[in-house]
């Protein structure tokens, strides 16, 4: 009987401290997900400047076909891919990543090429297109900081030492970051 | 003798263009000292009457709707980029009110040649990129071209005031509780609530001593008292005797003083301490907490 009572204490006792455990895990992880929404929101914004962007250089350099096609490609190739921020691998991480590098890529290229169009570059919409561009590539960066802390200090919670067990029977699972964009490390050429 | 009259002048030449170089961590705020100075003006590239406009046009602004900003002309920024450098001042400030996320930094590095307009979160709405870049383009370029830092800045400071004027959506800072005023009020309100507790205590201590169970009148009055101390318990023991000035009914009354803490002083004491610890109030600015999601626009010139 009195082992009894002291299984049953331990039990009330356990579960009364993994409230708190539980709770912070749940919050932990809705700040990933709001984290991962904003990301996805600052992605969407870039999607939705890109037509009126190719719209604006089109009326100066149409023939610049190539650098138009390949942003226009490009969005809607990564506008395809949704991600479910719950249960993502990082295979679908790097594909989403990669399509997104894309269009960054396309975009450079596009602003590059605009370069040698002074009418253009003097064409005031565009210069407000290509602030708002801008504004949302900080922007961009920004949420992706945002995400990688918040992941951050949710995986270093689930992996510290009591939490682990609730997290294992909670199914609490390890989130992945965004990972450096590829070619960050290296350095550009320059060639002459 | 000639070199060495080099050598130290090259010293010289190095410090001054390294103090010259501001970090985030070494960019002085004035605001922080006195909140009517918003701009920080460390390499004095603005007149004073400059600084003296903006400062009244960013206070202005602040009260009416509540947008809280740095602006600072320097000679130099550490890695010259200037949005780094204000995300990175607005991350370690907080500038702007948490609740609308108004915070505005506007920063230009003269030997950089850069400058940014960043929005917090919360102006986004108001100053969108296209409007900043749209400022930067017909307000300050021009100016800088010619190296007038203080037209720039005022031509921008009164450019973005009439955006922000016409959002009314923006609450002012006097709409929300200040802090200030409502931390004394609360103050001055407990104080006088502990006070009235007091006095009612000690009236009503007074009262009930003078309660005569003889003929039911509160008519006792004191008449003779002495102490007596016991030092092996620590206690000093007043005998007060009470006689009723309408019977003549006569009591004894006894109660008991512990001599280790000196209870009546120490409570003095801190009343006191807390009283005149609300004196010093710094007039110094605090930022609210505000935080920056890259909105804004930057330039070279």
């Amino acid at each position: 009987m009195k082992t009894l009572k002291l299984i049953l204490m331990a039990v009330v006792a356990t579960f009364a401290l993994t409230s708190c455990t539980y709770n912070k895990l749940v919050e932990q992880e809705e700040t990933v997900t709001r984290a991962w929404a904003d990301v996805e929101a600052q992605y969407q914004r870039r999607a939705d400047l890109i037509p009126n962007l190719v719209n604006t250089v089109k009326g100066y350099a149409a023939h610049e076909k190539e650098a138009l096609e390949a942003v226009v490609n490009a969005r809607s190739k990564a506008t395809q891919i949704s991600i479910d921020p719950s249960n993502v691998t990082p295979e679908q991480l790097a594909e989403f990543q990669a399509a997104q590098g894309e269009i960054t890529q396309a975009l450079g290229r596009l602003i590059a090429i605009s370069e040698s169009y002074p009418d253009l570059k003097a064409n005031e919409q565009f210069s407000e297109l290509q602030a708002q561009l801008e504004g949302t590539e900080n922007r961009i960066a920004e949420s992706r900081r945002l995400y990688n802390e918040a992941v951050q200090t949710y995986n270093v919670s689930v992996r510290r030492f009591p939490n682990i067990i609730w997290a294992w029977i909670f199914k609490f699972d390890k989130k992945v970051p965004f990972a450096a964009e590829a070619g960050a490390a290296k350095a550009p050429e320059v060639q002459f | 003798m000639r070199r060495s009259l080099l050598f130290i002048l090259s010293i010289i030449l190095t410090v001054t263009s390294l103090a010259a170089t501001y970090t985030v961590d070494n960019l002085p705020i004035p605001y922080l000292q006195d909140k009517t100075q918003y701009v920080s003006n460390p390499d004095n590239l603005l007149s004073q009457s400059a600084v003296d406009s903006l400062n009244l046009w960013l206070g202005q602004m602040e009260a009416a709707h509540g947008v809280q900003t740095v602006l600072a002309v320097v000679e130099r920024i550490e890695g010259g980029e200037t949005y780094d450098f204000c995300m990175a001042l607005g991350r370690k400030y907080g500038i702007g009110r948490k609740e609308q996320n108004s915070g505005l930094i506007i920063l230009l590095s003269t030997g950089d040649r850069a400058y940014t307009i960043l929005t917090g979160r919360g102006l986004e709405g108001t100053l969108p990129d296209a409007i900043c870049k749209r400022i930067e383009n017909y307000q300050m370029l021009p100016a800088l071209r010619e190296g007038n830092w203080d037209e720039a800045m005022l031509n921008a400071v009164r450019a973005i005031t009439k955006y922000v004027d016409g959002d009314d959506s923006l609450v002012g800072s006097s709409d929300f509780d200040d802090g200030d005023t409502g931390a004394l009020i609360g103050f001055l309100l407990c104080m006088l609530i502990g006070l009235g507790i007091i006095f009612f205590a000690i009236w009503y201590d007074e009262r009930r001593k003078s309660y005569c169970p003889s003929c039911k009148q509160y008519k006792m009055k004191k008449i003779s008292s002495y102490t007596t101390k016991n030092k092996r318990l620590g206690i000093r023991t007043h005998h007060d005797t009470y006689r009723c000035s309408h019977c003549y009914f006569t009591k004894e009354l006894h109660w008991d003083e512990n001599l280790n803490s000196g209870s009546g002083a120490a409570a003095g004491g801190a009343l006191g301490g807390s009283f005149f610890g609300g004196g010093g109030r710094s007039f110094g600015g605090s930022f609210g907490g505000g935080s920056f999601g890259g909105g804004g626009a930057s330039g070279r010139f």
